[in-house]
């Protein structure tokens, strides 16, 4: 079971998805999931991957096979 | 007609939000149980809140789960560190004896080792989320872009001589 920390005002909420389940439901969960990363991707923001017992940023293909990610807020000085 | 398409296209776009800036709140509503703060503007915001449709108890479980997911992207040794120290430092990978401090809440603290020099006019930058977070959710991302994006860090940060608490976290 993967799943996608998506951090916004709530604290967080989260995105799962099954790799390991073979049904149309798992499978549009996995899309649900690319389609959420590169959305966030595309307007500004990071994401890291869980990579033994924490988070590093991640430029790489959403993998349906990872644990964890995170979507991180674009920043901004000031 | 061909000649109404390019107005077809703009009116769907305009009816599906894409051309006209959404305040977050309202945005936020309309993306089912998961809010996707990135696809709305919320500077109107005042400073260190979430929105007016926010309750003490929603301010509440958010900083609660933010708890839990900053534990979880610091991982166990870092997040110890953190309650000890109140702090955590990430030595800076561009600028030779330069340390970024980073405390909850507030801004980072450039710190430099004898005989090392700032590339930066006062002691402090200041960096917020383009989104309200809670303070210990944005401070794990913060400690991720100055341990993996430096340069990130360094295009965005605005030097500042004193410390204050963040304005778009709460």
């Amino acid at each position: 079971m993967g799943r996608i920390i998506v951090a916004n005002r709530r604290g967080h909420q989260l995105v799962e998805w099954n790799a390991d389940t073979d049904s149309e439901e798992a499978r549009q969960s996995i899309l649900e999931a690319e389609r959420i990363l590169r959305e966030a991707r595309e307007k500004g923001c990071a994401v890291s991957r869980k990579v033994g017992t924490q988070h590093v940023l991640d430029d790489g293909a959403f993998d349906p096979y990872a644990e964890e990610y995170q979507i991180i807020a674009p920043i901004a000085g000031g | 007609m061909p000649v109404l398409d390019p107005l077809r296209g703009l009116w769907q776009r305009l009816l599906a939000w894409d051309l006209l800036p959404t305040p977050g709140p309202e945005g936020a509503r309309r993306d089912g149980p998961v809010e996707r703060p990135w696809r709305y503007y919320w500077d109107h915001l005042p400073k260190r809140t979430a929105g007016a449709d926010f309750s003490a108890r929603d301010y509440q479980d958010a900083r609660q789960r933010a708890e839990e997911v900053a534990r979880t992207t610091l991982g166990d040794e870092l997040w110890q560190r953190l309650m000890m120290d109140g702090y955590l430092d990430v030595p800076s990978r561009r600028y030779s004896g330069i340390t970024y401090r980073l405390t909850i809440g507030h801004r980072i603290r450039v710190i430099c080792a004898p005989g090392a020099r700032s590339p930066w006019p006062y002691e402090y930058l200041c960096i917020n989320p383009t989104y309200p977070l809670p303070e210990l959710e944005f401070f794990a991302h913060l400690f991720l872009y100055a341990r993996d994006r430096e340069d990130t860090l360094v295009r965005v940060a605005a030097p500042q001589p004193w410390d204050q608490r963040l304005g778009r976290t709460f």
